[in-house]
């Protein structure tokens, strides 16, 4: 597993960044990247598929709070689905999932925004 | 210039005092409350410029918490002499209309830029925690001693508020800190649930990999194993390395060192060893997947990564990956255990699958835990119907078994025996059983393994042969099959006949009991004799009998074994015939013939009368030599002559006339008397 790819597509109102790669300082600055060009242009909603990320380090998770934060100031909202249970292990003891919030699936993720 | 009463001014530095709690209150971010004192204080004094100053300890830098008409600036270094010529003013305030040669560098720009007229060092008992920096007041008047006063009570609200702030986020800190120990536990935890649970090496590898890579933020990782028998080290396991093409070998000094002392190092940019040069990576830690003997391989990662960039790895971050790698140790050990043990019970299963003797195993309670394809072929049993079963049930009706078994059982050693009829099967089955002790490692008996070797065939063959040939020639042909060809081929053999002369003219005076009797005591002689000499007796024909030599094994010396049989006989006879006078029986006289020739020889007959013997004109010209040969006479052709003549007295005697020859042929009489 190399190099940090992202899809981001739209569903509605929700932006959908589909990630493949670690999730570390540059895997996030790219999410984090794709979150903030897309907040420019008035999106509040984001779901984050990680399937295909199976290990983040907590460089990648403060990269993941920021974006909260930036969320929290234009009432946005954060969820994720596909995690691997190591990921979501890291998530809930790294007191992310205070802020945002974890889904199973896509179609879960786009109800649970709504 | 309108006149301020005190009253006035007193009720407005008490409402400014007011607001400030409200301040405190009612903001929960430290970015906030500064924002709100600024600009509280500057009200209060009647300043339009200034700046609370953040002072990091830890990192000795200054960062502006809250400004008025200052750019923004990032940390930066305080001067040096700060904290000891502010701890002068503490409490109090520094009056800055002229600067002081100590205030250097940014702070010095940054009071410059706000034309500060009082610097407050902010103090909590020893702790510098900032700096209130207020500049000239509206219209360049001079502050007030109230003012002043005013200011530092605000400045000394600020601290408290400061102080909080720092307390809040040593907290957070210490969580956060708190939680990434936890995570470290976590992990730990994970691999000591992989190693009982996961037993592919392959995936327990890139597991344990892929949670140090993520718990020590390295950019990337990988696990090294030593290729057999070779100094290389491959990639077990890799995480985020795409272009891995440097050779390794075990042989560079750095792997030697983790080796030797067993522990692992942090490689540093300052002293770039042949490894980062070869990986070209700067930040590289190094632990060994160490077991109590051996080292498996090692961990390698690289570039410890930081919000800002990549930084060194600590002590405390080899320490975790050394913790990780004893875990992944332990976890590949087991993992290749387990492979080996699962390849040796497959190696085992697929001899004893192989093996035609049946293998039966036993546990401690007598029931049979295991049995081999041989063993459910010879028991003619399913595995359902005999794994659980106890040997007692299995074997009830073969007591002699249960005996051996039970004997093996008590005696705890190995009990054998042969040609047992196997009456679980059939009674015609016949087979060798043995059963002997199972002991583990530590010596400790487990149980029985019994060992049943079907030889009904084989019983069968001697049984068969056993009428044929002697016991030396069953065992030679069951020893080596090679040397049984019963298919039919072309072979050189000898062939005796011998006839009893005048046999059907003597029987005619005799009771048919006196008959059997007669024949059964020659015949059980003359066999004696042929068996002695390893001769297969082909046929008993009325009172002839045919013997070969050399079928179905040859031997160099089957026509000297054939002479010697004939010459015996003839000996034997004369002596039975010694007994026959004493019993006042007539004597019998016999006439031998013996030829050596090719024959074909092979199993002959229908399909359900088939005897294996030996056919061809050899065998009709020794039959003829027999006819030919008179009472007491043995009648051999040329060939056999030819290899026997040093050897025995032999007469040449003209030759005679056989049927189905042509032409005569030549005989040579043995002189057996000398």
């Amino acid at each position: 597993m190399s190099d940090f790819s992202l899809n981001v597509r739209e569903e509605g109102d929700v932006v959908i960044i589909e990630t493949a790669g670690y999730l570390n300082n540059v895997g996030g600055e790219k999410v984090s990247e794709a979150c903030y060009e897309k907040m420019e242009t008035g999106k509040k909603l984001f779901l984050i598929n990680l399937e295909n990320s199976k290990v983040v380090n907590s460089i990648g998770v403060s990269i993941l709070i920021e974006i909260i934060e930036k969320l929290q100031d234009v009432d946005g909202k954060l969820g994720y689905y596909n995690l691997a249970p190591i990921v979501e292990k890291t998530f809930n003891i790294m007191g992310l999932t205070k802020y945002s919030t974890v889904y199973y699936s896509e179609a879960e993720g786009l109800e649970g925004m709504a | 210039m309108i006149e301020v009463s005190v009253a006035d001014q007193l009720d407005y530095y008490l409402t400014s005092l007011d607001e400030l709690g409200e301040v405190l209150i009612d903001a929960d971010q430290p970015g906030s409350v500064g924002k709100g004192i600024l600009r509280l204080t500057l009200g209060t004094v009647m300043a339009s410029k200034g700046a609370i100053f953040l002072y990091h300890q830890k990192k000795d830098k200054l960062t502006i918490l809250a400004s008025q008409g200052l750019k923004e600036r990032t940390p930066f270094s305080p001067p040096k002499k700060l904290k000891s010529q502010s701890e002068k003013y503490r409490h109090d305030h520094i009056n800055i209309d002229k600067i002081p040669p100590w205030l250097t560098g940014e702070l010095k720009s940054c009071i410059n830029e706000l034309g500060s007229k009082i610097l407050v060092p902010l103090f909590h008992k020893d702790h510098l925690l900032g700096l209130l920096c207020v500049g000239k007041k509206f219209m360049g008047e001079s502050y007030t001693g109230a003012e002043i006063k005013i200011l530092e009570i605000i400045a000394n609200h600020l601290t408290k508020a400061l102080y909080n702030y720092k307390l809040i986020q040593d907290v957070e800190d210490k969580q956060n800190q708190l939680n990434l120990k936890l995570l470290e536990l976590e992990t730990l935890f994970d691999i000591s649930v992989a190693i009982s649970s996961v037993l592919d090496v392959g995936e327990l590898s890139d597991e344990i990999l892929w949670r140090s890579v993520g718990i020590l933020n390295a950019s990337k990782g990988m696990m090294l194993i030593p290729k057999e028998n070779s100094p290389i080290l491959e990639p077990n396991s890799s995480f985020n390395w795409d272009d891995m093409d440097a050779l390794l070998s075990k042989k560079l000094a750095v792997f030697k060192k983790v080796e030797d002392e067993k522990s692992g190092l942090i490689l540093t940019p300052e002293n770039k060893n042949a490894l980062q040069k070869k990986l070209g990576e700067d930040h590289v830690i190094i632990a060994p997947l160490q077991t109590k003997d051996n080292t498996l391989g090692y961990m390698l990662l690289c570039n410890k990564e930081s919000r800002h960039g990549v930084e060194a790895f600590n002590q405390t971050d080899l320490d975790l990956l050394t913790a990780l790698c004893n875990q992944g140790a332990v976890a590949l050990d087991n993992a290749r255990l387990f492979k080996d043990i699962t390849e040796a019970k497959q190696f085992n299963e697929s001899i004893l699958g192989s093996i035609a003797t049946g293998v039966i195993t036993l546990d401690t309670l007598g029931e049979i835990d295991s049995i081999n394809q041989a063993g459910q072929n010879i028991l003619k049993m399913g595995m359902d119907e005999i794994i659980g079963n106890h040997y007692m049930f299995l074997f009830e009706k073969d007591e002699e078994i249960l005996e051996l078994i039970q004997k093996s059982e008590v005696e705890n050693t190995t009990h054998s025996e042969i040609n047992m009829s196997f009456l679980t099967v059939s009674p015609e089955t016949v087979v060798n059983v043995s059963a002997a002790p199972r002991i583990d490692p530590d010596g400790n008996i487990q149980g029985l393994v019994i060992a049943i070797e079907d030889i009904t065939d084989v019983s069968k063959i001697k049984n068969t042969f056993k009428r044929y040939v002697s016991k030396q020639v069953v065992d030679e042909l069951l020893d080596d099959d090679a040397k049984l060809n019963l298919g039919g081929e072309e072979r050189e053999v000898t062939i005796l006949f011998s006839d009893i002369r005048g046999f059907t003219s003597m029987s005619e005076n005799m009771n048919p009991e006196n008959v059997v009797a007669t024949l059964n005591e020659y015949f059980s002689d003359m066999i004696d004799i042929v068996f002695k000499h390893n001769g297969t007796l082909d046929k008993i024909i009325g009172d002839e009998l045919m013997i070969v030599y050399g079928a179905p094994i040859s031997a160099d010396n089957d026509t000297q074994r054939a002479v010697v049989t004939a010459v015996e006989m003839q000996k034997q006879i004369e002596r039975l015939n010694e007994q026959r006078k004493k019993r006042n029986e007539e004597p019998i006289m016999v006439g031998i013939g013996i030829n050596r020739g090719i024959v074909v020889s092979g199993n002959i007959g229908s399909r359900d009368m088939m005897d294996y013997t030996v056919i061809g004109d050899a065998v009709n010209l020794g039959a003829r030599l027999c006819s030919a040969a008179g009472p007491g006479e043995i009648y051999v052709s040329p060939t056999v002559w030819k290899e026997t003549k040093t050897k025995f007295h032999y007469e040449k005697l003209n030759p005679i006339k056989v049927k189905g020859k042509k032409e005569k042929v030549g005989v040579y009489r043995i002189d057996w008397s000398a």
